[in-house]
């Protein structure tokens, strides 16, 4: 059997039609700049993150530099955030002049609360943390800490649309909340995409000039700014995909639970827990696993794709040489670099498959037991 | 009679084959850098006659990314004109450098004459603007970069085919800058851009940061950006890319048309001095107007879809109030945003449309006596 890691040809086999009958009705009104469809597509994404506002931007990437601008973060400003994430939340503090302070992840993949008021100096000005995996950060003593001392909280929720804390939607929790619609994320666009999401009615004026130029009307430009819209066409095809996201992330919660029934008395694997507050979505199922080479190139030979989400953890690349971290000073993100395995759980991966995958796992430590 | 500034009507009337490559690509799932990228981009190397492309989110990260890469950044001043779409002056201030303006000439771009007054040690590159589809005078501008040891980054939004003395534009800086923007001679149906260059080095460079600065799945060279030409735009990039030529010659033409219509004009209507070396693509066909606001509206009023690119020079501004320009520091292009005024010249206009333009000018002009 094969089980590739991700399966985009299989997510859209089905909606392949409404997809094109979507792309087919921006043609025929020709808006491709900021077209009715983008605003439609905000007006729905607010209302799943339950925010009131929402604003769509060319990537999760640019969502993060938008809204570090629209804080007026810059040269001489700290940014707290975890070494364990996928670079770019460390790259748009470095790529606004500002500078990343890491402290330890724990045990959940996301910054451990406790590490945030050693690390709090007169320059700070946000904290950054990531909703890995697609599980909510622990954001009630986060928050808490935020409002102590006066610090904005930035969601990088690039890989969490939907998840949830006490009840609440990843987003609508800090100050602004930052999210990917990247073609392999859960809710994915046909190309780049990202959005912003805020409470703050000026923080969202902010938004939708700084991904616009600078434009405050037609001719006139308020302050200087790139180019970052969320096309057109991505906003038509995400609103056809945002009909299915609940149906999607039922699969996936449904596919971790069968993977930690399956996995779970295995000594080796630790699986990924869900605390009774949190909702999460498993944009990754990542567990953490003894001789996690091995397994991996095991299960490849059994034709089961599977990834490692991230081997390096961002203080140990060359690049990060500048920022003074060495190996040793975030133990838990180092431990997780070297034993994490992302598994296939995206919706459409079939039961067999996912026992498939559980056998193999099972098989391998069986034989390396004998 | 209508006469539409865009031709994205005509684009479409038969769109079935775009369609139907969109849909390969929908049911492929190759949407970040799939092969219709590399593919675009060969092919945007060979038009241009450079060898290396890089296709990124749009014209103005396009900017951004090579300002970037040139190594310009905060504390740094950036040569341009006023005269220009304000993305130009986004790019540069989102590097971190201060925008440092000088005025253009009677052919809408740089004055080369004013360059070296306005450097100073903290100059770092300059970056003239190709506005209308007219090449600025790039062997005087490269000629003082090198004297001052300043990189060059050219603003080619406007201005794909361009060429002086049969050579394109986007052979003479470091790297030179296209948008694909919907409106734009050579377009794709959402944002896009593409960077040239002839430096192997920097192309490399350019492919790291448009893309995380990841050298391979894992391991980051830089802290990058992620700036890229979407699969499913350059799909539509590729269908398109094979009429650029012929786009270019129809709106050098349509253009050529409106000038000997208007030519006569003098007392009312001023067109800028064409060079035979000089290769203009006419991404916008902009002229001089006396009582341009009348007849703008005249126009309008007509059915035809006269616009004014730009009304405000960008050193006024709100977004320039830091930089402590004021009215009268660039009188020629003030003079410009008070006068000129854009007529469609696409490649799907018809003759009937430019004579019906023609008309339409000399008639607001010269009343029902249509010869002076």
């Amino acid at each position: 059997m094969r089980v590739p890691y991700v399966n985009l040809v299989a997510q859209h086999a089905p909606i392949k039609s409404a997809i094109m009958a979507a792309v087919e009705s921006v043609i025929d009104h020709g808006q491709f700049i900021l077209g009715s469809e983008v605003a439609d597509f905000e007006r729905r994404f607010a209302e799943l993150c339950q925010v009131p506002y929402a604003v769509g931007v060319n990537s999760g990437t640019d969502a993060l530099l938008i809204a570090l601008k629209a804080l007026e973060i810059g040269p001489g400003d700290e940014v707290i955030t975890v070494p364990s994430s996928f670079v770019s939340s460390t790259s748009v503090i470095m790529l606004v002049g500002a500078q990343p302070v890491f402290i330890d992840v724990g045990p959940d993949y996301n910054m451990d609360p406790d590490q945030i008021e050693a690390v709090i100096t007169p320059r700070t000005k946000a904290i950054l943390p990531i909703h890995l995996t697609g599980r909510p950060a622990n954001m009630g003593p986060i928050l808490e800490t935020a409002r102590k001392h006066d610090l904005h909280v930035i969601e990088d929720a690039a890989q969490a649309v939907g998840a949830e804390y006490n009840d609440h939607r990843v987003g609508s929790l800090g100050t602004i909340g930052c999210f990917s619609l990247h073609p392999l994320k859960t809710l994915n666009a046909c190309g780049d995409a990202g959005m912003l999401t805020t409470h703050d009615a000026r923080l969202y004026e902010s938004f939708k000039t700084l991904r616009n130029i600078g434009l405050g009307t037609r001719d006139d430009c308020v302050v200087w700014s790139g180019n970052s819209r969320l096309d057109t066409m991505q906003a038509a095809i995400l609103l056809v995909k945002l009909g299915y996201l609940e149906e999607w992330t039922e699969r996936r919660r449904q596919n971790a639970v069968r993977y930690r029934e399956l996995l779970s008395d295995l000594p080796q694997v630790k699986t990924p827990q869900e605390l009774p507050h949190e909702r999460a979505v498993y944009h990754t199922f990542v567990i953490e696993a003894e001789q996690r080479d091995s397994l991996k190139a095991h299960i490849a030979e059994n034709g089961i794709g599977s990834a490692v989400h991230y081997p390096i953890p961002i203080h140990l690349q060359s690049v990060a040489s500048c920022l003074g971290y060495g190996e040793g000073r975030f133990p838990v993100s180092e431990k997780q670099a070297s034993r994490i395995l992302s598994l296939p759980v995206y919706p459409e991966l079939e039961p067999q498959q996912l026992e498939y995958v559980a056998d193999c796992i099972r098989g391998f430590y069986r034989a390396d037991n004998q | 009679m209508q006469v539409k500034y865009s031709y994205l009507e005509e684009q479409f009337a038969d769109v079935e084959p775009y369609l139907n490559d969109i849909r390969n690509l929908v049911a492929s799932g190759d949407f970040t850098l799939g092969a219709p990228v590399p593919e675009f981009e060969a092919r945007f190397a060979d038009l241009c006659g450079l060898p290396h492309a890089i296709g990124v989110g749009s014209g103005t990260d396009a900017l951004i990314l090579s300002l970037k890469m040139l190594g310009v950044g905060h504390g740094d001043e950036v040569i341009t004109t006023p005269n220009t779409f304000i993305a130009t002056v986004g790019a540069i201030a989102m590097t971190g450098a201060r925008p440092v303006f000088v005025d253009n000439d009677e052919r809408y771009t740089i004055d080369v004459s004013q360059i070296e007054a306005a450097i100073t040690p903290k100059t770092k590159a300059i970056l003239p603007v190709h506005l209308t589809g007219t090449p600025a005078d790039m062997p005087s501008i490269m000629e003082i970069a090198r004297r001052h040891d300043l990189a060059v980054v050219e603003d080619a939004a406007q201005a794909i085919l361009a060429q002086i003395d049969g050579q394109h534009v986007g052979s003479w800086g470091d790297t030179a800058c296209f948008s694909l923007h919907p409106l734009k001679n050579l377009n794709v149906w959402g944002d896009g851009g593409v960077i040239v260059t002839r430096s192997a080095e920097l192309a490399e460079k350019l492919k790291l940061f448009r893309n995380h600065g990841l050298s391979s799945r894992d391991d980051v060279a830089m802290f990058g950006h992620n700036s890229r030409l979407d699969s499913l735009q350059a799909v539509v990039a590729n269908r398109l890319v094979d009429q650029a030529a012929w786009i270019t010659e129809q709106r050098i033409a349509n253009a050529l048309r409106l000038d000997q219509g208007l030519s006569d004009l003098g007392e009312y209507v001023i067109i800028p001095r064409r060079s035979p070396n000089i290769r203009e693509v006419f991404h916008t066909y902009v002229i001089k107007a006396s009582n341009r606001d009348a007849l703008v509206e005249h126009l309008i009023a007509q059915g035809i879809e006269a616009k004014v690119h730009y009304p405000i020079p960008l050193h006024l501004q709100p977004a320039a109030d830091y930089l402590g320009y004021k009215a009268g520091d660039f009188p020629v292009c003030e003079e410009h945003c008070r006068m000129i005024f854009t007529l469609p010249v696409h490649q799907h206009l018809g003759s009937e449309q430019i004579n019906y333009m023609i008309e339409k000018v000399r008639e607001f002009y010269l009343g029902n006596n249509r010869r002076i």
